[in-house]
């Protein structure tokens, strides 16, 4: 423990360890009774008992106010509840032994909620309790291992049952295929769970009610109640294997005052006294620990004494003895409890840049951070879907990528059907070849995010990088297509081709859908945007008309990049369902079992060869190369600044095109001294944006600023001796100033 | 229209081009070095591949798809000792840095997605038979790889992807083995200084998937326990995934012209200095991103007041932001530049004389850069904000705006320009170099202003000074 518990905390630290192995101590205690009681009489007398003592010490219906008709009803289901988890919590208590459960069922709550937060939400904080987790999960792992125990199943499932409802745990684990300690295990997570989140529900009852130990007193009771007429009923139908009750009412006794009176009460004590997580921390060790101790020397005396007079000792050899694997899950889990309970010291994220006038720190905030935090992922979604249907573009992705998942579900629905393989395989190649539809969407989603500090030109550039992962992505996939079919070449392999052409004929037609929505995309595209300057279209314009044969990619050769990874995307798809129909009719009609790989071969040479336009334009755009359409248009453009009157000459001109209706530009200016900047500066922003720039940074420098330059370079050593000089001078100053 | 016919006539030339860069390259004796690995990296991916369908395994072709990205590594290696003996072209007006950056992004997306049809693979595959894997040459492979792996990311100096593993946040597979080593640390402090400095990624990921293709020996050759060769060629993709993501994200970050996250308070810091500078009103439309791997770009607008000399302020400004921003581009923007008062006297007079002197610093020290000066109700120029300018607001993007009052027009317009350029014509450059170069060293606006409230500080400009432009700017005062 890293903290020194100062020492009026000590009192209740020694207080709640006394009572946890006290409480360990009963746990192992009622595994024996439960050898000879039946659960349900147990409980019940568990509750009883303690309901009566509570009564006794609470008076929950003399004290506090009156409970009306509807919390009755509520408290009803509560007790309910409890009595469930009670009930499986005991049953995994009679199925793993109680070393097992201790470690397993007895976690504070803290404990679970803050593994589960680290489960399930990746910022349930820092990498500590990361390891708490992983400490958790060993220690799962190791205490699922088989400890060396003969299953009762075998002996359980021909002998005879207490009850239908241990009859229908034990069948229900039986058919869950494991074995009944790991059943056990499964029981009390599944269990614990319950509680956890039984206790966060019932919290709000408790204030109903008036305080937890008024709901704890009448939660007894009624589940006293709720219970007794199943014991009736269970005493009536079966004999008991108990001879004397009387020699039972001491473990009894003990068993309900420690585990179910003492422990509330002093967890209750101690959780006010000290905070929680250090509570379930101490708690926590202190039960384990003698948990392990007693697993080590219990020598059942009591199960020894009623042994003798109950039953043959036939389950001598089930007793859950202590292994090496209990042991070391033991350890991890006093580990992780420690973890996991540590207080969690949340990181900021910002970075600290200084103070405030008034004080308090000030923290600089990452725009990504703060946008990553704001919103809730339902209303992400929402938002996303509203903003997919605005635009064209992503409205068409977006649609074509619901037509494929339709297909693809289809497929695999009819593949799983029909048990047939190659079904599925193709279903989950169309899922693979969705991924690509995706980033395409996301990317179109995100071209239209709003400028950020980081992104300060905006998005539009994610677009071009997609397209080039695109294009990345189709080379790998023509590179693989290529291979395989190199291998087959080699070796033609005998192919079914009785379910390929109805699923080739059906990718078929989905990819035309697509071809054709894409190719009418990029003419709308290309008509509505693209004609800002003269020469734009026809500089690209289809050289891939003369390659190969697709009527589209023409007008695909649009600026927006994304759009022609995806419908390059589409395109090797309809040529993959192309071929195979081509190759399934040259199969079936001469038996050209080489057919097959050689339409593969063609097919990823054409992917490839289609790519490369596209990948070649990215990387011009991602390598900041003048535009190519604009070329010209630039190049009589400086020329023209250069005759502008009063310019001399111009350096570093800059002009790239950043994104698909963004061309950026910076360029410097020399002018005479005699002539108005601004004037200048204006001139050269007209004539660039009709060279199509539209982001234009322009330094106007006179002969003056370069005498500035050189005035403000010199002395810069001397002055960096007076600068630090004036450092130490600043310090002193410093607190004034800033006020 | 042949327009068919540039790109075959480029593309022919490209490979005449790429013969010529090649020699280029290979003038240089130390990418014969690379160059070797690169033929030895294709010897031993060949035996790999060879040997991954000899044993039909899918975890040795995982691992080997790493052999493969040490290649693409070679090649980036190769690229960017191209790229240092490259100088801009007219056409790719910014150098060939990008592209180290590229091949960077490349082979990290190309990597990533070979991972991605190793689980693709594994997903078809799942529910179709389980395929025998024979370990026979499984843990020949893998030593193989990994001697191979080693030996490459150690004796080649990588200088891009070394660059970009330091850069890059560290990945998944690098928190969890540090987070390991830090409680394996707790418990035997000896081994701190082994375990506890970062990891190169590139080493990890090589040792964590030679572990899992050991483990996956052990358990086929003793259990004969086929699946986990699945499951281990799914880890190795994992993690192969998440070692190069990052990376990739880094240099995807820098390809899409954006600023450096790291630079921002940097930067932050140097715009506040810029826009608390005499006569800027704001400085927007910033834009900063890096070049290649580390040089800086950027350009701005700054909007500065109508009586304030732009060279003077764009001297300044790039005199502040130049040692951090390689290749800037300043420009400056008055509003209402067109009204004839304000240039008829500033700076359209066809004097003669070349003004910068007198004019570039007239102006400056007698507006309001002074304390004294500051405090004076009768002055028209506006007073600084003695509180620390606001910081930039993240959700308005590329504004840096402080909010200061405009000049009340022509208040300062009447300011006697040709006075005080004969009272200062003698000292061009004194105090300039006092006021100008004392800022830069500063580390912040905050600290620029105690540096004026110094009471030494007025003294530099001159004991004159003050006194002169005050009691002229009493006498215009109307």
């Amino acid at each position: 423990m890293v903290e020194v518990p100062n020492s009026r905390l000590t009192r209740y630290i020694v207080l709640l360890v006394v009572t946890k192995v006290l409480k360990a101590l009963g746990i192992f205690e009622s595994y024996d009774i439960l050898k000879v009681v039946h659960i349900v009489q147990f409980i019940f007398i568990l509750k009883l008992g303690s309901a009566v003592i509570l009564l006794f010490f609470q008076k929950p219906f003399s004290s506090g106010k009156a409970i009306s008709k509807r919390q009755w009803i509520k408290l009803l289901k509560h007790a309910v509840f409890s009595c469930i988890i009670s009930l499986l919590g005991f049953f995994g208590l009679t199925l793993c032994g109680p070393l097992r459960t201790l470690l397993l069922f007895e976690h504070s709550d803290v404990v679970v909620i803050a593994l589960l937060a680290v489960l399930f939400t990746s910022s349930g904080g820092g990498p500590s309790k990361v390891g708490g987790h992983r400490y958790y999960t060993t220690a799962l792992e190791s205490k699922t291992l088989p400890p060396n125990k003969k299953t009762v199943l075998d002996t359980a499932s021909e002998g005879h049952h207490d009850s239908a409802l241990t009859h229908f745990l034990y069948t229900a684990i039986a058919f869950l295929g494991v074995a009944d300690h790991k059943g056990g295990v499964v029981l009390l997570v599944a269990s614990l769970c319950l509680k956890v989140g039984f206790h966060t529900a019932s919290r709000k009852l408790s204030v109903e009610i008036g305080g937890a130990k008024r709901l704890y007193a009448l939660d007894n009771l009624v589940s006293a109640v709720v219970l007794l007429p199943w014991v009736i009923v269970l005493s009536a139908t079966t004999e008991s294997k108990v001879e004397s009750w009387s020699s039972l009412i001491l473990p009894f006794g003990m068993i309900i005052l420690s585990v179910m009176i003492l422990e509330f009460y002093v967890e209750a004590i101690c959780n006010t006294k000290m905070e929680t997580p250090r509570c379930a921390r101490y708690g926590a060790v202190a039960l384990f620990l003698s948990a392990l101790l007693l697993a080590n020397f219990w020598t059942h005396p009591l199960t020894d004494q009623l042994r003798s007079m109950s039953k043959p000792a036939q389950q001598l050899s089930t007793e859950h003895v202590l292994s090496g694997g209990v042991i070391v899950s033991a350890v991890f889990f006093i580990m992780a409890s420690s973890i996991l309970s540590s207080p969690s010291k949340k990181g900021q994220k910002g970075t600290l840049v200084g103070y405030s006038p008034e004080g308090t720190p000030l923290y600089n905030f990452m725009g990504d951070a703060l946008q990553h935090t704001s919103q809730s992922l339902p209303r992400f979604i929402k938002d996303s879907l509203k903003q997919i249907l605005e635009e064209y573009d992503s409205r068409q992705i977006f649609y074509f990528l619901c037509l494929n998942l339709a297909f693809t579900f289809v497929e695999l629905f009819y593949g799983v059907w029909t048990n047939s393989l190659g079904l599925i395989s193709d279903g989950f190649h169309m899922l693979f070849d969705c991924s690509a539809l995706v980033l395409g969407l996301f990317a179109a989603l995100m071209t239209r995010w709003k400028a950020t500090r980081i992104f300060s030109y905006g998005y539009g550039r994610v677009e071009i990088l997609s397209g080039f992962i695109n294009g990345l992505f189709l080379m790998v996939i023509a590179f693989f297509v290529f291979v395989e079919s190199v291998t087959r070449v080699l070796d033609p392999p005998n192919i079914n081709t009785d379910m390929l052409t109805p699923v080739s004929v059906g990718g078929l037609l989905v990819n035309l859908v697509g071809i054709c929505a894409f190719s009418h995309a990029h003419a709308h595209a290309h008509g509505g945007k693209g004609c800002s300057s003269n020469d734009h279209g026809h500089s690209h314009h289809g050289h891939s008309h003369s390659e190969h044969s697709h009527g589209g990619h023409g007008h695909s050769h649009g600026m927006n990049a994304n759009m022609r990874g995806v419908f390059l995307h589409v395109l090797a798809d309809t040529l993959g369902s192309v071929g195979v129909i081509i190759s399934t009719i040259l199969i079936r009609q001469f038996g050209w079992l080489i057919a097959d790989p050689l339409c593969s071969l063609f097919i990823a040479t054409l992917i490839f060869l289609s790519v490369i336009p596209l990948l070649k334009d990215a990387c011009e755009v991602l390598l900041l190369r003048i535009p190519q359409e604009n070329e010209k248009d630039l190049n009589s453009a400086l020329e023209k600044i250069e005759k502008i009157e009063g310019v001399l000459s111009y350096r570093d001109p800059h002009f790239w095109r950043h994104s698909a209706n963004m061309i950026a530009g910076t360029i410097h200016l020399q002018i005479m001294s005699d002539v108005v900047e601004q004037r200048i500066i204006q001139q050269v922003t007209a004539i660039l944006k009709d060279a199509g720039v539209n982001n234009l940074s322009v330094q106007v420098e006179k002969e003056a600023y370069f005498q500035h330059m050189s005035g403000l370079s010199t002395g810069f050593q001397e002055v960096l001796a007076m600068t630090q000089q004036m450092e130490s001078m600043k310090y002193l100053k410093d607190g004034t100033c800033i006020m | 229209q042949g327009t068919i016919h540039p790109f075959r006539k480029t593309h022919k030339s490209v490979f005449g081009k790429l013969k010529q860069e090649f020699r280029l390259v290979t003038s240089d004796r130390r990418s014969w070095r690379i160059l070797l690995f690169g033929a030895l990296n294709l010897l031993c991916t060949g035996c790999l591949l060879m040997w991954c369908s000899s044993t039909n395994s899918m975890a040795l072709t995982a691992y080997t798809y790493l052999t493969i990205f040490d290649l693409f590594s070679l090649i980036t290696c190769l690229i960017s000792s191209w790229v240092t003996m490259k100088k801009p072209s007219q056409l790719y007006s910014f150098g060939f840095d990008r592209l180290e950056v590229l091949a960077v992004f490349a082979s990290t997306v190309l990597v990533q997605l070979g991972a991605l049809f190793i689980l693709k693979e594994r997903c078809v595959c799942l529910p179709l038979t389980h395929t025998q894997t024979h370990s026979g040459r499984l843990l020949v492979g893998t030593f193989v790889a990994l001697f191979f792996n080693l030996l490459t990311l150690l004796s080649v100096r990588n200088k891009p992807f070394t660059y970009v593993s330091e850069a890059a946040s560290s990945s998944w597979l690098q928190e969890h083995v540090a987070d390991l080593s830090r409680s394996l640390c707790g418990v035997i402090p000896g081994l701190s200084s082994v375990l506890l400095p970062r990891m190169n990624p590139f080493v990890l990921i090589n040792m964590a998937g030679a572990l899992s293709l050991c483990i996956t020996y052990m358990l086929i050759e003793i259990n004969n326990y086929n699946a986990v060769d699945t499951a281990s060629a799914v880890a190795i993709a994992l993690m192969t995934f998440g070692t190069m993501y990052p990376m990739s994200v880094y240099s995807g970050k820098v390809l899409l012209q954006t600023t450096p996250s790291h630079v921002i308070g940097q930067l932050d810091k140097l715009l506040r200095e810029v826009s608390t500078l005499e006569g800027v009103l704001e400085v927007r439309n910033e834009h900063f991103w890096t070049v290649g791997f580390g040089s800086l770009a950027g350009s701005a607008h700054v909007r500065i007041r109508r009586d304030a000399n732009e060279q003077l302020v764009l001297a300044h400004v790039t005199n502040r932001l130049l040692p951090l921003v390689s290749t800037l581009t300043v420009q400056i923007f008055k509003d209402d530049w067109t009204r004839p008062l304000l240039s008829g006297t500033l700076s359209s007079s066809p004097s003669p004389v070349p003004p910068l002197g007198p004019e570039g610093y007239a102006i400056p020290p007698s507006s309001s850069a002074l304390p004294p000066l500051l405090s004076d109700p009768l002055t028209s120029t506006p007073s600084k904000p003695s509180s620390p300018p606001p910081e930039f607001a993240f959700d308005t993007p590329g504004r840096n705006v402080q909010q200061v009052v405009l000049p009340a027009a022509g208040h300062h317009a009447h300011g006697p320009y040709g006075g005080l350029g004969l009272a200062y014509g003698a000292s061009p450059y004194a105090g300039m170099l006092s006021q100008g170069v004392a800022r830069p060293g500063m580390p912040s606006s905050q600290s620029y202003r105690t540096a004026f409230g110094a009471p030494t500080l007025p003294l530099r400009f001159g004991t004159s000074n003050p006194l002169a432009s005050q009691s002229q700017y009493r006498q215009y005062q109307p």
